[in-house]
């Protein structure tokens, strides 16, 4: 499969890579890792004409923390993102969908920042760092930007991104409280499979340890783009643990109309809803037991 | 468009000039002659072309070679330098080779992770191998070969043949 030909450059730092983007605007394509922007062109699906390689930027390579966030480099990868001790501890939600993505060969190039940006509906990432309420910083020649996740994704393949910007790093605030998370990805194989439907659930308890202050809900595979469910979240926020248990069945199926699925190859649009229901039921008792058996992060 | 790139194969230094379209795996295979790595899909799916870079394995398939530049990239000819890797020679035991045409990116797999983890349990050794598809073994030969180049293993087979002498 031949690529069509192209112009490219490999950036030193940053600032020449927003210089030359800038320059050149919409007819430049930026390239991390390159699972995605390859593929792609190899597929005529996207033919840039001139393409700006990021692989020498190792600024944007880091995973950085204090007390109370964590900084993730846009360039930082997959590999190296699942198997980064602080976030095991903290966020293992995350390690654990960054894990599942593609193979081996395809964590080991391909990054976060790319996975966000590429926009699948069905990003692995993506509905982990929505429901730990992810912000991401955008910077162009001119102005840096914070933007939170949940409103960056506009469409299959499409984001807020505008021309001239690139994604350098994600932020997440740490949790206060003691915290459990699941994310429960349905492929048809063990690996390099994209999610048919993937379900991100992360409770965290209140200061008694006993209700829950907080529940994050998110969807993938299952509609345009990556989705919060708040309306079944909202069930659960506020109980005790206990009554959160028996309120799990409820739950799961109002997550099912945050869900708009489509008929594909891959599976039915009836039958990714009722994996909604079926995962989003999985991830709470797992969570929930979890929490209410002192576990938890 | 030409790009002057630095790269480092099996331990040789090669300066090339090589037109950003094209993927590290045809400059492999058509440039250099090391056709051990094979082209398979051509897609990221099937793990025939994965080398190590900078030790760890990747698809050539995807990599655009102008992003290989002042790499380390290791080749299936590399692992075989010195005559055959334990792995090879594991392989060829086991039977774990028949059309042959997915071992070298499951060799370079498997290297890569013995050379992280030396001693793999079963599941590490499937998931590091899942990116990798071989249509002709059924893939039991190919765990086994690789668990038996792990030191329990080994220790264990040492034990057994200890017990057959007494």
């Amino acid at each position: 499969m031949r690529i069509r030909p192209f112009d490219y450059w490999a950036a030193p730092g940053l600032a020449e890579a927003l210089n030359e983007l800038d320059l050149h605007g919409a007819d430049a394509k930026v390239i991390a890792g390159g699972t995605d922007l390859v593929l792609n062109m190899k597929k005529k699906t996207i033919l840039p004409r001139r393409v700006i390689s990021l692989h020498n930027l190792n600024e944007l390579d880091f995973v950085k923390s204090d007390d109370s966030r964590v900084r993730i480099g846009a360039l930082t990868k997959h590999a190296d993102l699942a198997a980064n001790p602080f976030l095991k501890q903290h966020l293992p939600i995350l390690c654990e969908a960054v894990g599942l993505i593609g193979s081996w060969q395809i964590r080991n190039v391909g990054t976060i920042g790319g996975n966000i940006c590429n926009a699948s509906p069905a990003a692995d990432s993506a509905p982990p760092l929505l429901v730990l309420n992810a912000q991401l910083i955008v910077a162009s020649k001119t102005v840096e930007k914070k933007i939170p996740l949940a409103s960056f994704f506009t469409g299959p393949g499409e984001t807020a991104l505008e021309t001239g910007q690139i994604l350098k790093e994600i932020v997440i605030e740490l949790p206060r409280q003691r915290t459990a998370g699941c994310y429960l990805k349905l492929r048809r194989r063990k690996a390099v499979d994209v999610s048919l439907a993937g379900v991100a659930f992360q409770a965290e308890t209140g200061s008694d340890g006993k209700t829950l202050a907080k529940v994050g809900i998110a969807l993938g595979g299952v509609a345009p783009t990556p989705v919060r469910a708040p309306e079944a979240e909202a069930v659960l926020v506020g109980l005790t643990l206990d009554e959160a248990l028996t309120k799990v069945s409820d739950c799961a199926k109002i997550a099912v109309k945050a869900a708009s699925p489509i008929d594909d190859v891959r599976a039915s649009a009836s039958y990714r809803r009722t994996i909604v229901d079926v995962f989003v039921h999985q991830c709470a008792q797992k969570v929930l037991g979890t929490l209410k058996n002192g576990g938890g992060n | 468009m030409r790009v002057p790139i630095n790269i480092t194969v099996n331990g040789e230094e090669y300066h090339l000039e090589v037109k950003p379209n094209r993927v590290l795996l045809d400059v492999l295979r058509e440039d250099l002659g090391l056709t051990g790595t094979k082209k398979g899909c051509g897609l990221g799916k099937c793990g025939a072309c994965t080398i190590l870079l900078d030790g760890r394995p990747v698809h050539s398939c995807l990599l655009l070679a102008a992003q290989a530049d002042r790499r380390q990239i290791t080749t299936i000819e590399g692992i075989a330098a010195e005559g055959p890797h334990p792995l090879q020679a594991a392989f060829v035991a086991k039977g774990a080779v028949q059309c042959g045409f997915c071992t070298p990116g499951m060799i370079n797999a498997a290297k890569a992770l013995l050379d992280a983890n030396p001693d793999p349990n079963e599941a590490e050794i499937k998931l590091a191998i899942a990116g990798n598809l071989c249509r002709c073994t059924g893939y039991n030969q190919i765990v086994s070969a690789i668990q038996s180049c792990t030191p329990s293993k080994s220790e264990l087979q040492t034990a057994e043949r200890g017990e057959s002498n007494e």
